[in-house]
């Protein structure tokens, strides 16, 4: 048995009886094997403060102790702890100690007749106490950890069934050699099945070169192994790391502690779920149940895998029994990112029928502008055609206006010349009838050649090409009325011009008529008037110069407005006033082929207004 | 003037407007003999009596709208043939029309007159006519 302890050094340092404790208050002991800080103590510790804290009270204080004998090994270390606790404690009230593992339970169950009398034990341990002393004192109860040696190696024969060898690491230091004890016990069974090595104590480096060129057929056992002393010591785990990596058989292990080091599986008890167990036990007690009413129970173990090593060994997870766990599974790439590949993969497709779509629906819309484009040029085509065709049509019957009115004059000529021979040479043959005949005669044909003429010019508008000139507006219009003054020399007709300069782009020739047309209007309108005045004036306008002719003649009713622009349009017979009816409707034509406007406003007796409207960038309008 | 003026040759289709260019003339004391032409053909064939020797015209007075043969084509002939292109040309005509204007013009007339329909009018150019180009005017021999 565990022959010799140490006193821990890190234990609590102020003496329980100068603590002030309130009288309610709970203590509870704990005593470890080994130090604080290796990871079982480290798991277990953090289990039962959990299992402590998961119902709230407030009212109990931990207190730990260790052994640490496999840094303070000696024969008077039992001795030595011994006084250190007797004097620690003396007087003080412990409602509970927790001892674990066993070496612990047998040095508490030793001395506790002196030390802790009157104080219940949870222990956590392999061997079970026996009967007589659980229920002595104050009683004992807790959990036994049960060996999983041979479930282990049950398992691990299981999974490599062609095993040959088991190679089991345990030993170093002294007292882990109990582990291989336990584990020779353990095993003993198989030696029939299969060949066991101890690989005991071996140092570091042997051990790695002897777990790396195993002969085949076999398998390793991990039992327990620590290497080194002090502060370079290697623990448990560590060890199990360094040999894995290259080991040449599958690993199997007992402590939960080192899966993940390498451990390929095994049944594995859990430190921390252990402390849970452990805290139960302890709240109850505290409670008020009494420790020896409490059954010892088994501690729990749980089938435990690696993944990764089960990888590594080519072991399929459908061989595993059910119950196990498989840690550090590392998800495949898929079982990791299924939802975000599903998602992306869907907006993938989402965004590529988007597109086809779009370039479905482009294509479309091209070929629709193809086709309009196409039936555009088509009916430009025809447009064009129709266009060519009817201008020529016009061109046709302008020509054919022309050579008419042309031909008229002809004709008119003869009529006019003889009227007049036979008024001058043949007077004393006519009597004053026929006189009056010929002079009807004559003034008809002059008529009727005015009206030619009118006719003419009129056709000439739509003939003649449209020009472009930079125009000076102020003496173009000056100079028209001026020509107009001195035809007019012998009437008392007052001209009143008053324009703005300005400079347009016209054309001068349809300006100039324009103008003098409805100076002719003004002047034979004015005739019967008593002081008859015409007042030409201007106006520059954003794009477009306004120029009217203002008369004060007879005017007429603005109902005609419009009507007086049209061709043959009269509202006076020609006895009132002469004039063919074309004068208004040149001017119109003019102006809207210069891109402009003419109209007029009147009252009947109050004179009438003539506008232009002529735009400063005039284009030609067909 | 013992000699005879040289004569004047109206081109004109129109019986009544050679009728009033005849008295108009008459009435102005014009005392150029007058030669005829009713129409293109006519007008033409004068080129070959003055290439055989028959005294030229001091002007001819030609109508555009001619029977057969254009009076526009009876300029150019009249320009183009040595005898006749010397001859002054007044286009005496009713059209008013600018491409003729122009085209007699190119083609080498001398004067382009349109024909006023009132007879006062008529007389007056008749009787400037006859002050330019047959008293006024100096042609080559």
């Amino acid at each position: 048995m565990c022959g010799s302890l140490l006193l821990a050094c890190t234990a609590i340092l102020f003496p329980m009886a100068s603590a002030q404790v309130p009288k309610d208050r709970k203590n509870v002991l704990m005593l470890y094997w080994d130090n604080k800080d290796i990871p079982g103590n480290i798991s277990f510790d953090l289990g039962f403060l959990a299992g402590m804290r998961s119902e709230p009270r407030d009212n109990w204080e931990v207190y730990n102790e260790y052994l640490d004998s496999s840094r303070f090994p000696g024969k008077h270390q039992n001795e030595i702890l011994y006084d250190y606790l007797r004097q620690k404690y003396e007087g003080s009230s412990i409602d509970v100690i927790v001892a674990t593992p066993d070496p612990s339970v047998e040095f508490l169950l030793k001395h506790r007749s002196d030390l802790f009398p009157n104080s219940p034990i949870v222990f956590v341990a392999v061997k079970r106490p026996p009967p007589e002393i659980l229920a002595a004192g104050p009683g004992i109860t807790g959990i036994i950890r049960a060996n999983t040696h041979r479930k282990t190696l049950d398992l691990a024969l299981a999974l490599h069934p062609d095993t040959e060898q088991v190679f089991v690491v345990s030993g170093t230091p002294e007292l882990d050699k109990r582990f291989e004890i336990v584990a020779r016990q353990e095993l003993s069974a198989y030696e029939n099945r299969v060949r066991i090595t101890y690989l005991t104590d071996l140092p570091l480096n042997e051990l790695i070169a002897k777990t790396a060129s195993l002969p085949k057929h076999s398998i390793i056992l991990y039992v327990w192994q620590r290497l080194g002393g002090d502060q370079s010591q290697l623990q448990t785990h560590e060890v199990l790391e360094l040999i894995a990596r290259s080991a040449s058989a599958p690993i199997y292990g007992m402590g939960s502690r080192n899966v993940g080091y390498g451990l390929v599986g095994g049944y594995v008890q859990d430190s921390e779920q252990n402390g849970i167990e452990v805290a139960q036990l302890v709240r109850r007690i505290l409670n008020g149940t009494r420790a020896s009413d409490i059954p010892v129970d088994s501690a729990p173990s749980a089938l435990m895998f690696d993944w990764r090593q089960l990888q590594r060994w080519g072991l399929s997870e459908n061989k595993l029994p059910n119950s196990s766990i498989v840690k550090f599974k590392e998800l495949t790439f898929w079982q990791q990112y299924k939802l975000r590949i599903l998602l992306v993969a869907a907006l993938f497709a989402v965004q590529t029928a988007l597109i086809a779509f779009l370039l479905i629906e482009r294509k479309r819309r091209q070929r629709a502008r193809e086709a309009l484009d196409r039936l555009n040029a088509e009916l430009e085509e025809r447009i064009a055609a129709r266009t060519a065709a009817l201008n020529a049509k016009s061109r046709e019957l302008e020509t054919f206006a022309y050579s008419v009115a042309h031909d008229l004059k002809a004709p008119l000529r003869g009529i006019d010349g003889y009227s007049r021979l036979l008024l001058e040479d043949h007077l004393a043959g006519l009597n004053d009838e026929g006189r009056e005949f010929l002079k009807t005669i004559h003034s008809s044909s002059g008529e009727m050649s005015q009206l030619i003429d009118d006719l003419l010019e009129y056709s000439r508008l739509e003939r003649r090409e449209l020009k472009s000139d930079y125009v000076e507006l102020g003496p173009l219009i000056k100079s028209v009325v001026e020509q107009k003054k001195r035809e007019a020399a012998e009437t008392s007709i007052d001209f009143v011009v008053d324009v703005n300069g300005g400079s347009i782009v016209a054309d001068p020739n349809g300006l100039t008529q324009s103008l003098r047309n409805y100076l002719d209007n003004a002047v034979k309108f004015t005739e019967k008037v008593s002081h008859p005045r015409i007042e030409v004036g201007s106006k520059e306008l954003a794009e477009k110069f306004l120029v009217w002719v203002r008369d004060n003649g007879v005017g007429f009713d603005m109902k005609y407005h419009d009507r007086i622009f049209d061709i043959f349009q009269r509202l006076n017979t020609s006895e009132q006033y002469p004039g063919s009816g074309i004068g208004l409707a040149i001017v119109r034509k003019a102006m809207e082929r210069m891109g402009g406007k003419a109209w007029a406003q009147s009252q009947p007796g109050q004179g009438a207004t003539f506008y232009l409207e002529i735009p400063k960038q005039s284009t030609q309008v067909n | 003037m013992n000699e005879e003026p040289s004569p004047i040759l109206i081109v004109e289709d129109r019986l009544s407007d050679l009728d009033l260019t005849k008295r108009a003339f008459a009435r102005r004391r014009i005392l150029n003999p007058i030669l005829e032409a009713r129409d293109g053909e006519e007008a033409l064939a004068y080129i070959g009596k003055w290439e055989a020797g028959e005294r030229r015209p001091v002007c001819i007075l030609l109508d555009l709208g001619l029977p057969k043969i254009s009076g526009l084509e009876v300029l150019r002939q009249y320009k183009s043939r040595p005898i006749s292109s010397t001859i002054p040309v007044i286009v005496l005509t009713t059209s008013a029309d600018d491409q003729d204007i122009a085209e007699a013009y190119k083609l080498g007339c001398n004067s382009y007159i349109v024909k006023p329909v009132e007879f006062d009018n008529f007389m007056e150019v008749a009787s400037h006519i006859e002050v330019y180009w047959c008293a006024l005017n100096t042609a080559p021999r």
